[in-house]
C-alpha cells in the first residue's frame, strides 16, 4: 500500500512540475497565454517585435493546409507568427462568435458581404487608406460605408454546371440520340438541357455512366450547393424584377419578405438533377459534396453542380480519369424567360475584415501579411498555384492568373460576348439559419416526406422569420 | 483533532473550492442571471425578464419537439435497456461456462466515448438502411430508434453488472427455502428475486435516465438533429440555440435552466425514492 | 429434471454466444472498412474488403496526418492524466476536512457539491468558457483546474461517502502522536482511502478522457483532443472523408480497449461502486 503512495506521490510531483513546464515550452507551436501575458507587460519594442502575433480565422476548409504552409513561410521571411485556424465548414459563424470574444481574438476574419458587416460592424476597422485596399481593381466590389472599406474580397469564383465534354461528345455522336444538338455548347436553356439529359439517361449504359448527374449531397453541412447557390438563381430574378433598385444584392437586403416567384424554375433543375442522378434519392442524405466529386472524377456521371474552387477536388481523386481540357462550365439553366444570355453565377462571399478591436500593431501587421499575400513573388505564386484564387488585385499579371481549367472556363465565361454573369444575390439571404431550413426542407421533399408546396412555404416563412429576428 | 484539523482549510479545502468557484459556482449563478437578459457576450446584458423563456416555447416549435423527443426515447430506453440488462444479468448468475468472457464482452461498449459510439452506429444503420436505399435522415424515426440501439448497446452492460451484484447478494438460503415451498421458476423470479433486486432496479432506472436525459455527444454524432431538427434532444437543442443563432443566446441559456430544473426534479424524485427504501429496510 | 437443466444451460450459453458477437460486431465492421476506399464505405458497409476496395494503411495515414492524430493523442493523455491525478489528491483532502471538520462551512459546501452533480453541462457551458477564457484558463494546463472544479463534487462525494465509515479513532490516535493534520493524511488517511481512490480515478478517466464539449469550448479551436478531431472530419476538411473516419474510429477505441482488458477488474468494480453511491 506504501509503494502505492509513493508512485501516486511521485506521479503528482511530475506531473505539477510538467503542467508548469508545457505552458513555456508549447508557445513556441501554439497561440498560449505565456506569450500574451509578456505581450502586456512593458517590455522593450525589440522584444515585443519579435512576439508579434497575428491570428487568422481561415473560411476555406479545403485550404487549410496551404494556409499553413503559407504562415510558415512568412514567419521565417519576417519572424511574425501567423496563427491559422480553420472552422469546420457551416461553423463558421458559430467558430468567430466564440474565438473574438477571447483575450487571443482574430486579428484578421472573412465576413461574407453586407448581411456578414452588419453583423461585424463594430469589429471591422476601416481598411480605406490601406495598400491592400489600392491594389483591388474594381473599388465597388468592397464593402463599404460612407468613405470607409470594412472587408475586401480576396477571390471572385464562378460556378455553374461543370460537364464533361468527353462523355457530353460521345453521347452527341450517337446516332439515335434524340435531340438536333450537337455540341454542348448549343445547350442554351432549360428546355435544351432537359432533352439532352433525359436523353442520356436513357442512353446511359451505352455512355458508360451510372447517372448524368453527380449525388444531389444533402447530408449535413453538404447542402450548400442547393440551398445557397442554387437558391441565389430563382431570388436572381425575383430581385431583378424590382424596379426600385439596380442591384439585387441590394434589392434583397431591402426585403422583408419573398414571394419565391420562380421557385418553380428553381423545381424545374432541382428536380432533373435527381431524377437523373447516378443515386437513389432516399440516399442522397447520406452523400458529401466529396462523393458527388469523385463520382465526376472518376467519369461516373457527366455532369455536376459546382464552383471552379473544385478543381483541387476533381484533381485529387485517386483514379481520376477526367482529361483536364475536357473540363467545362455551363450556365444553370432554370427555364426563365430569355436565359439565354445567362452567364454563370460569378461573384465573392469571401471578404477580409481586420479586427479593430486588436491593439494597433496587430492591426498593422495583419496589413501587412495580407499586402505580402497579394503583392509579393512568393505570395502571388501561393495564391495563383496553391490556393487556386483568381484574385480582384492589379498585382497580379496577366501570367498570373490560375492555370486550372475551371478557373480558365470563369474568366472565358466572364469576357464572353452577349452573356451576363449572375451575380451572388444570395449576400442578401437573411441568415445561415435561413438557408438552413432551406436544405433540410429540401432532404425532406427529395425522400417524398415534404411536398413542393412545403418547400416554398417555408422558404418564404424563413425569409420572414429571420428577417424579423 | 477538528481544532488541529480547522486551521488548515486553506490547505485542505482552498485548491478545490477556487476550482469549484471558477468552474461551476459562479458560472451557474451567471447562467441564472443571464436567462433573465439579452446578451451576446457576458458584459452587454440588457434585462428583459421572463422575455427569454416565454421565447423559448413560442418563438418556434424546436425546444418543444426537443423535450417530447427526449421524453419518448427516455422512456422507450429505460425500458428496453433495463429488461435486456436485467435477463443478461440472470443468465450470467446460473452458472453457465464463459460467465467472465460474456461479461467482459457486454460492459465493453460502455467505456466509448459518445463522438466515437455516433459514428459507429451511423455506419451500421445507413449501412442496414442502404437496402431500401434511404438513410438516417429519411425519416425521424430511424434517427429514434438508431438512438435507442445505440443507447441499449452503451447501457445494457453497465446495467447488467449492477443487476448482476444484486443478484449475487441474495443470500442463497432465501432461494433455497423458496424451492422447498415448491415455488417455480417463474414464481421464484416474481416472488424473491426481483423483491431482492428492487434497490438495483431503482439505481439502474435512474442511471439510464439521467444518462438518456442528458445525451448530447451520441445524438450529435448520430444524427445531429436531422431531418429538420427533428431528431434533435434537449441538450442538442441547447447547444443549437446558444452557437448556432446570433441574439438568441438568452433563449439558449433560458432552455438550458428549464432543462435544469427538469433533469434536478428527475435527482430530487430519486433521492426521495431512495431514502423511502432505506426506510422501509 | 437435471437433463432440463442442462437443456436450458447449453440454450443460455448459444444465445450468450450469439449476443456476444452481435455486440462486437460495430466495432469489427468499423476495422473492417477502415481498410476499404472510402468511396466503397457507404456503399457496401458490411462487405469485406476485396482487390477493388482493399486501400491497406491509406485511410490511416490519411486520417493521421488530417487529424494530426497522435498530437491529439498527447493532448488528450496529458490533461486526461493529470487532470485526475488533480483531482484525485485535492478533492480527497476536501472530502476528509469537511467530513471531520463540522461547521456550517462543512456542511454548506458538501450539499453545493452534492448539487453540482445534479446540473447538466448545458447550464453553465456557455459562461464557464467565457471565465475559462477571462481567466487565461484556456490552454491544457488550464483545463485542469476547470476538471478540478467541475468534477469535485462527484469526487469529494465519493471519497466523503468512504471516510465516514473509517473510524475517526486511528487518526486520533496518529494525531496525538504528534503528527500534524498534512502529515497524517499523507501517511495515515491517504493510504486508507486506496479502494476509493480507484473508483474515483476510473470514473473521473472514463469522463475525461471521452468528454466532446467541454473541452471543445474550453481549448478546441487549438488543442484538440481525440473526440474533437474526430468531430471535426465532419466539416473541418471541406467534406466528410469515411475512409480516415473508419481509421480514426478504430484508433479510438483501440486505447480504450487496452486499458479496459488490463485493468478490467478495477474498471468493473469502480463503476459499480460509483454507481451504487451515485
Amino acid at each position: 500500500m506504501k509503494k502505492i503512495l509513493v508512485i501516486l506521490l511521485a506521479v503528482i510531483i511530475v506531473t505539477s512540475l510538467t503542467s508548469c513546464v508545457f505552458v513555456p515550452l508549447d508557445s513556441n507551436q501554439q497561440t498560449l497565454n505565456g506569450s500574451n501575458d509578456s505581450a502586456n507587460q512593458p517590455v522593450p519594442s525589440a522584444v515585443s517585435e519579435k512576439a508579434m502575433e497575428i491570428y487568422f480565422l481561415n473560411f476555406k476548409p479545403e485550404i487549410a493546409e496551404v494556409y499553413q504552409r503559407i504562415a510558415t513561410d512568412y514567419e521565417s521571411e519576417t519572424g511574425v507568427k501567423v496563427n491559422v485556424v480553420t472552422a469546420a465548414s457551416g461553423t463558421y459563424e458559430t467558430t468567430l462568435k466564440s474565438e473574438i470574444a477571447k483575450a487571443e481574438a482574430p486579428t484578421i476574419f472573412q465576413i461574407n458581404g453586407p448581411v456578414g458587416y452588419q453583423a461585424w460592424e463594430e469589429y471591422c476597422a476601416d481598411i480605406s487608406g490601406t495598400k491592400l485596399y489600392e491594389y483591388l481593381s474594381d473599388k465597388s466590389l468592397a464593402v463599404s460605408k460612407g468613405s470607409g472599406v470594412y472587408g475586401i474580397p480576396y477571390v471572385v469564383e464562378g460556378y455553374g454546371i461543370i460537364y464533361n465534354n468527353a462523355i457530353l461528345q460521345k453521347y452527341f455522336s450517337l446516332a439515335d440520340k434524340a435531340v438536333s444538338i450537337s455540341s454542348a455548347d448549343e445547350i442554351q436553356s432549360f428546355t435544351d438541357l432537359k432533352a439532352v439529359v433525359e436523353d442520356m439517361t436513357g442512353k446511359k449504359e451505352q455512355l458508360g455512366i451510372e447517372g448524368v448527374f453527380a449525388s444531389t449531397s444533402l447530408n449535413q453541412g453538404e447542402q450548400w450547393r442547393w440551398q445557397t447557390h442554387l437558391a441565389n438563381l430563382p431570388l436572381y430574378y425575383e430581385f431583378k424584377d424590382n424596379q426600385d433598385f439596380d442591384n439585387t444584392v441590394l434589392a434583397g437586403l431591402d426585403a422583408k419578405e419573398i414571394q419565391f416567384k420562380y421557385g418553380a424554375q428553381f423545381r424545374n433543375i432541382f428536380d432533373l438533377y435527381t431524377n437523373n442522378s447516378s443515386t437513389a434519392k432516399g440516399l442522397l442524405g447520406g452523400k458529401s459534396v466529396n462523393d458527388s466529386m469523385a463520382e465526376f472524377a472518376l467519369g461516373k456521371v457527366a455532369m455536376v453542380q459546382n464552383g471552379n474552387w473544385a478543381w483541387s477536388q476533381i484533381a485529387s481523386v485517386e483514379g481520376n480519369i477526367v482529361k483536364s481540357e475536357d473540363i467545362r462550365f455551363m450556365p444553370i439553366y432554370t427555364g426563365v424567360v430569355g436565359e439565354e444570355t445567362q452567364g454563370l453565377c460569378i461573384g465573392t462571399e469571401n471578404y477580409l475584415s481586420i479586427n479593430c478591436k486588436v491593439s494597433q500593431e496587430k492591426q498593422n501587421a495583419s496589413i501587412a501579411f495580407l499586402e505580402w499575400l497579394f503583392s509579393s513573388e512568393k505570395g502571388k505564386a501561393y495564391v495563383t498555384n496553391d490556393l487556386g484564387f483568381i484574385a480582384p488585385y492589379t498585382t497580379f499579371k496577366e501570367n498570373e492568373k490560375p492555370a486550372d481549367p475551371l478557373a480558365r472556363e470563369v474568366l472565358a465565361w466572364m469576357e464572353r460576348d452577349g452573356t451576363v454573369s449572375v451575380p451572388w444575390t444570395f449576400a442578401a439571404f437573411p441568415s445561415e439559419d435561413f438557408k438552413n431550413y432551406f436544405g433540410d426542407v429540401l432532404l425532406e421533399y427529395v425522400q417524398g416526406t415534404k411536398t413542393w408546396d412545403d418547400v416554398a412555404q417555408i422558404v418564404i416563412d424563413s425569409w420572414k422569420s429571420e428577417k424579423g429576428s | 483533532m477538528q481544532k488541529a484539523l480547522k486551521k488548515f482549510f486553506p490547505v485542505f479545502v482552498l485548491p478545490t473550492l477556487i476550482a469549484f468557484l471558477i468552474s461551476f459556482i459562479i458560472p451557474f449563478l451567471m447562467g441564472l442571471y443571464l436567462s433573465f437578459t439579452e446578451f451576446t457576450t457576458v458584459n452587454d446584458a440588457k434585462w428583459v425578464g421572463f422575455g427569454n423563456y416565454i421565447k423559448a416555447f413560442t418563438a418556434n416549435q424546436e425546444f418543444v419537439n426537443a423535450l417530447w423527443f427526449t421524453v419518448k426515447f427516455t422512456i422507450v430506453s429505460v425500458i428496453t435497456v433495463n429488461i435486456f440488462a436485467f435477463f443478461l444479468a440472470l443468465t450470467l448468475t446460473c452458472g453457465i461456462k464463459g460467465t467472465n468472457l460474456f461479461r467482459t464482452v457486454f460492459f465493453m461498449p460502455n467505456l466509448i466515448g459518445g463522438i466515437v459510439l455516433g459514428y459507429i452506429w451511423q455506419l451500421i444503420i445507413n449501412g442496414i438502411l442502404y437496402r431500401w436505399e434511404v438513410t438516417l435522415t429519411f425519416d425521424p424515426k430511424y434517427g429514434f430508434w438508431g438512438l435507442v440501439a445505440l443507447m441499449n448497446w452503451q447501457l445494457i452492460g453497465y446495467m447488467m453488472i449492477i443487476y448482476i451484484a444484486g443478484l449475487q447478494s441474495i443470500p442463497e438460503e432465501l432461494k433455497e427455502a423458496a424451492k422447498v415451498d415448491g415455488a417455480s421458476g417463474s414464481r421464484l423470479l416474481w416472488n424473491v428475486t426481483l423483491p431482492s433486486v428492487m434497490p438495483s432496479v431503482t439505481i439502474c432506472f435512474f442511471l439510464t435516465m439521467a444518462n438518456g436525459f442528458k445525451l448530447f455527444d451520441q445524438n450529435l454524432a448520430l444524427t445531429n438533429g436531422a431531418p429538420s431538427k427533428r431528431t434533435a434532444m434537449l441538450a442538442l437543442d441547447i447547444y443549437n440555440t446558444f452557437y448556432g443563432k446570433n441574439d438568441w443566446e438568452g433563449v439558449g441559456q433560458a432552455k438550458a435552466v428549464i432543462f435544469f430544473i427538469i433533469v434536478g426534479f428527475i435527482a430530487f424524485v430519486q433521492l426521495k425514492a431512495t431514502r423511502r427504501r432505506e426506510v422501509e429496510a | 429434471m437435471k437433463s432440463g437443466k442442462r437443456g436450458t444451460n447449453v440454450f443460455a450459453s448459444v444465445t450468450m454466444i450469439l449476443l456476444s458477437v452481435a455486440f462486437l460486431a460495430p466495432i469489427f465492421i468499423v476495422f473492417m472498412n477502415s481498410f476499404k476506399g472510402k468511396l466503397f464505405i457507404s456503399d457496401t458497409p458490411f462487405a469485406l474488403p476485396n482487390v477493388k476496395t482493399f486501400v491497406g494503411m491509406q485511410n490511416y495515414m490519411v486520417g493521421i496526418s488530417k487529424t494530426g492524430f497522435l498530437q491529439s493523442f498527447q493532448w488528450s493523455l496529458l490533461i486526461t492524466v493529470s487532470s485526475v491525478l488533480t483531482i484525485l489528491l485535492f478533492t480527497a483532502m476536501t472530502a476528509w476536512y469537511i467530513t471531520r471538520v463540522k461547521s456550517r462551512t462543512s456542511t454548506g459546501l458538501y450539499f453545493l457539491f452534492v448539487f453540482s452533480m445534479i446540473v447538466p453541462f448545458q447550464m453553465v457551458m456557455f459562461t464557464m468558457a467565457k471565465i475559462a477564457n477571462l481567466l487565461h484558463l484556456d490552454n491544457p494546463a488550464g483545463i485542469i483546474i476547470i476538471y478540478l472544479g467541475f468534477g469535485s463534487g462527484l469526487s469529494v462525494f465519493t471519497f466523503s461517502g468512504f471516510i465516514k465509515t473509517i473510524p475517526v479513532e486511528i487518526e486520533e490516535a496518529a494525531m496525538i502522536d504528534g503528527c500534524e493534520p498534512i502529515r497524517a493524511f499523507f501517511t495515515v488517511i491517504l493510504p486508507m482511502l486506496q479502494p476509493v481512490t480507484i473508483t474515483v480515478a476510473i470514473l473521473n478517466t472514463m469522463w475525461i478522457w471521452n468528454d466532446y464539449l467541454l473541452p471543445y469550448l474550453v481549448i478546441g479551436t487549438k488543442y484538440k483532443t481525440i473526440p474533437i478531431a474526430i468531430q471535426y472530419l465532419k466539416g473541418g476538411y471541406g467534406s466528410i472523408d469515411m475512409g480516415a473516419m473508419m481509421a480514426m474510429l478504430v484508433l479510438a477505441v483501440i486505447p480504450i480497449i487496452l486499458f479496459y482488458l488490463s485493468c478490467q477488474k478495477y474498471i468493473i468494480q469502480g463503476i459499480l461502486a460509483g454507481a451504487v453511491k451515485g
